[in-house]
């Protein structure tokens, strides 16, 4: 029987070389071809100039949830850069590289004196295949391309629609070049001997069911969006966020929609809840430069209960930090930063998957629970692409809060009425009987300011108490097991985009014979206790998984269930490495073996 | 005794691997670097027949796991192409244009196949049997019960003709006047040869040189080889096995004497200084000749890479060989050749 595909490629070059341009027609090639796909890219901070580039793509036939710690195989477009990058490389695995170079290269600048014994050689005349075919150097990456999709016999069709898609906004002769340079390498690739045991199944791809779209998780969020019906958006750009902002800036006219950049994340956060006073479905984007900058205007949308959605996407900080580096560091900012008990909703997807669902039911909340709503991911998550199978089963709901009812005008209106569930009747301005006042100050149920004692703890109570529904808001997991059912040695407890590198190291250690699963939590703020001390419960050792110095979830758990766990941080600006993980589970399972060894004889204990 | 010396090997067959080994015994914090035009790791070329008994993984054929390198500190440079060697300097400049320095250098990169000239426009259509991959090609160009047409027949066709055979092909030899090499064969003593080839189920044809070859039609053998006299045989694969030719081709400018080969000393040694040379790419003095000659065979080549280890870590070895290069018939009627055993 066929094994099904499971193979990760690295394209690394320096940045010009076209490394992600030709990594992004990889990966919608191979998801035309009906492969599951997800995909990271790294790039320097500079615009242009030297920096090292690396595009990653792991290909499937099954589920996968995470990049893999390891890669297949490795292109390499410039060897100074590629060099440190073999190590990534597993055994029988492959190495592509330049056997011509354009200038000489001083003795051991040239990556076939780095392989490992266990690595297979492609020496490949990159330029001068490109040369040959294009009159040009400039397509090696494309050249490249061709040859993996040779070597790999993969569908020659899929990439000839990927590179006339990528550059159908160029002059035709543009992508008549890179066709003639990806059919160069695609020849030679198909007359190479293939010594390495890299499969690619494709009888085993996915061939229908459901529409396949690639997205980045910037890119679903803005679908997510645009299926809620958002009218306005105000951003100002920041990495790596600013994506979001791009593609609604294309949509959002199209539709009827408003979308201005501002001249700041102030004022940005400002028109947003300005917005969703008046009516709209109104949404933000920033990182956490700019939710600093935020912190103040969310208390008045948690103060006045005006719905917002803010996006947040992490980089490595603080201050400009590393921008276009991953972290896991403003949790603490997005759940509690900010003056005074400014309680509101946190969400953290952890595929980008739940990056459409969660923007789209983002909306729906702020407006149900009449708060700010936080929608975080990371630099990972924002710049990964996936397949994302679309099958229709989301039903996002259209605006529909609770209005002002039977008010009329002259009618005791009261906007912040104390009601049971703490929700109380919304309505907009210009809406009749809906005459009251909204203001960032203590107030009555009328609106009006009151800095009684028993005022403001009643409506403190209201505004946290509120929220606990959310938690059983319909549409979205916000917590969910994976792995082993029952008692079991290890648990791992994981947030946003580290939630697919803690599952694979579970499904691993599995195979070794560990007990062990992972739970994901998507509900940061408030946090979803019950489910998550049922599984705290069930493990003999809970670890943390995350993308920060000081374990800023783990502070969140351990804080509001009163239990210890494991902290497994891990603060590189790269996501978690899948193998360090394991080792963590590993090493916790031996743990649980020693206690066990030690309670069952007391002699020794 | 720390060392910073570093020793390159050009040359991933039995006598630079062997040689390898013997230098990281002798000088264990020694550089050492092998160049390989290939891209496998050091595998058992006299075990290629094999592929016709179904061994399809090249890994079966290594002699050494990937292991054995990082354990040994050896760096293994493979579809790495040396094209000059300057002695002046002690660099390598490799087609890749990168150049690199040695301290004391082993050349040992074996030989090739020798074409005659008449057949060089024909080159196309024939297959090789030297490395893992077109000995695939032929396993695979080869129909069930079909048949090998091995021109010229050396001893290393011969050897891997057993083996055809011996899974159920047919081989065809169009004799020359290499058959055998590189035994030499007295005129008097062939016809007794020729019949211990029939004996081993060679079908001998002997209808002088070869015009040309040309690709078969779609329904028939893949080839179809022309001789002088106006005859023709019909086979899967045509084969060139005219004996070997050394491999010195990027010595060209080094200033490195040579005849066919390499000439060296006994002790191996090149007339440059930090330059030794193994294998089947060179020629030995011998006394008793009074000329250079090669010696072959898996035990020849292994004795010289160790004798050329020795000597470039300090010793003064010479080379001297143990095996009877006579071919045999043996009692039951087949030959039998010395360079056809290893261990």
């Amino acid at each position: 029987m066929a094994k099904q595909t499971d193979i990760q490629i690295s394209i690394c070059g320096s940045a010009g070389d076209g490394t992600i341009a030709v990594g992004d027609i990889f990966k919608r090639a191979m998801a035309r071809a009906g492969y599951r796909v997800i995909a990271f890219d790294h790039y320097p901070a500079e615009i242009r100039g030297f920096g090292k580039c690396i595009s990653r793509t792991r290909i499937s036939t099954n589920q996968v949830y995470s990049m893999k710690s390891y890669s297949d195989v490795l292109v390499s477009l410039n060897d100074l850069h590629a060099i440190p990058h073999v190590g990534e490389v597993r055994d029988y695995g492959a190495i592509i590289y330049d056997s011509a170079p354009m200038s000489a290269v001083a003795e051991g600048a040239h990556i076939s004196g780095h392989l490992m014994p266990g690595h297979l050689p492609y020496a490949l005349p990159i330029r001068e295949l490109s040369e040959l075919a294009t009159g040009a150097n400039r397509s090696r990456n494309i050249v490249a391309l061709g040859f993996i999709a040779g070597l790999y016999q993969l569908p020659q069709q899929a990439f000839h629609q990927a590179i006339a898609a990528k550059f159908e906004t160029k002059a035709p002769a543009v992508a008549d070049t890179a066709l003639a340079a990806f059919d160069s390498g695609f020849k030679s690739g198909s007359s190479t001997y293939k010594f390495d045991d890299v499969q690619i199944d494709h009888s085993r791809a996915r061939k229908n069911g459901g529409e396949v779209r690639m997205m980045t998780g910037n890119g679903a969020i803005a679908h997510g969006c645009l299926e809620a019906g958002i009218e306005t958006f105000f951003g100002y750009p920041i990495t790596p966020a600013t994506g979001i902002m791009e593609r609604l800036a294309v949509e959002m006219p199209r539709r009827g929609g408003r979308l201005v950049q501002t001249e700041d994340e102030i004022a940005a956060i400002s028109a947003t809840i300005g917005a969703g006073y008046a009516g709209a479905r109104a949404a933000t984007a920033t990182s956490g430069p700019g939710l600093a900058l935020m912190a103040e205007m969310l208390g008045l949308g948690v103060m006045a209960e005006v719905p917002a959605v803010v996006f947040v996407s992490q980089r490595g900080g603080p201050s400009t930090g590393m921008p276009t580096k991953t972290e896991q560091s403003d949790l603490n900012l997005a759940v509690w930063g900010g003056h005074g008990d400014a309680r509101r909703i946190v969400l953290a997807p952890t595929n980008v998957e739940g990056c459409r669902r969660c923007a789209a039911r983002a909306f729906e909340m702020a407006e149900k629970f009449q708060v700010p709503v936080i929608v975080l991911i990371d630099l990972y998550l924002s710049n990964r692409y996936e397949t994302v199978f679309l099958q229709g089963e989301d039903n996002f709901l259209p605006k529909n809060w609770q209005r002002v009812g039977s008010s009329s005008p002259g009618d005791n209106y009261r906007r912040y009425e104390l009601t049971a569930d703490g929700l109380s009747p919304r309505c907009v301005p210009g809406e009749a009987g809906g005459i009251h006042t909204a203001t960032g100050l203590e107030h009555d149920e009328y609106g009006h300011p009151n800095d009684n004692p028993d005022v403001h703890s009643l409506m403190s109570k209201k505004r946290h108490e509120k929220l606990h529904d959310a938690m059983k808001y319909p549409g979205i997991n916000f917590t969910k097991r994976f792995g082993d059912k029952g008692k079991i040695d290890v648990g791992l407890l994981a947030w946003g985009s580290t939630f697919g590198e803690a599952l694979e190291a579970v499904l691993l250690a599995r195979e070794e014979g560990i007990r062990c699963a992972a739970m994901k939590v998507v509900m940061m703020s408030p946090l979803p206790t019950r489910p998550i001390l049922r599984f705290c419960n069930d493990c003999q050792q809970v670890l943390v998984p995350e993308l920060n110095y000081t374990g800023q979830f783990a502070n969140l758990v351990a804080g509001e269930l009163g239990r210890p766990v494991v902290r497994v941080s891990h603060a590189t600006g790269a996501p978690m490495d899948i193998n360090y993980l394991l080792t963590a589970i590993r090493n916790a399972a031996k743990k649980k073996l020693r206690s066990k060894t030690t309670t069952s004889n007391p002699a020794k204990a | 005794m720390p060392s910073s010396t570093h020793h390159v090997v050009l040359g991933n067959g039995i006598a630079g691997n062997h040689a390898a080994d013997v230098i990281r015994k002798r000088d264990p914090n020694s550089r050492i670097t092998i160049i390989s035009a290939g891209a496998l790791l050091f595998y058992n070329r006299y075990d290629l027949p094999d592929v016709f008994r179904g061994r399809h993984q090249w890994v079966d054929y290594l002699v050494h796991p990937p292991e054995y390198y990082e354990s040994q500190n050896i760096t293994l440079r493979r579809k790495t192409r040396v094209v000059e060697l300057d002695p002046q300097t002690q660099t390598l400049s490799l087609a890749h244009r990168e150049t690199l320095h040695y301290d004391k250098l082993l050349i040992a990169t074996g030989g090739h196949a020798y074409i005659p000239a008449r057949l060089l426009d024909d080159v196309g259509l024939m297959h090789s049997f030297h490395n893992f991959r077109v000995a695939m090609q032929v396993q695979n160009a080869v129909r069930k019960n079909g048949t090998v047409i091995m021109l010229g027949g050396d001893v290393m066709g011969l050897d891997l003709a057993r083996t055809i055979i011996a899974t159920g092909h047919r081989v065809i030899v169009a004799l020359d006047n290499r058959t055998f090499w590189p035994h030499e064969i007295a005129q008097s003593e062939r016809a007794r040869y020729l019949q211990a080839l029939e004996s081993m189920g060679l079908d001998i044809w002997d209808h002088g040189k070869v015009d040309h070859i040309e690709a078969g039609n779609s329904k028939g053998p893949a080839r179809q080889v022309f001789f002088e006299d106006g005859s023709e045989i019909r086979g899967d694969v045509v084969m060139p096995f005219f004996g070997l030719v050394p491999t010195v081709d990027f010595l060209a400018t080094s200033g490195i004497d040579m005849e066919r080969g390499i000439l060296v000393s006994p002790q191996l040694q090149t007339a440059r200084d930090n330059i030794w040379a193994a294998g089947d790419v060179c020629q030995i003095w011998s006394a008793t000749s009074n000329a250079y000659r090669f010696y072959y065979g898996y035990r020849n080549v292994k004795m010289m890479g160790e004798v050329a280890a020795y000597n470039m870590t300090g010793e003064q070895s010479a080379f001297e060989s143990t095996v009877d290069e006579a071919l045999e018939v043996t009692s039951k009627g087949l030959l039998h050749s010395p360079f056809w055993e290893y261990d």
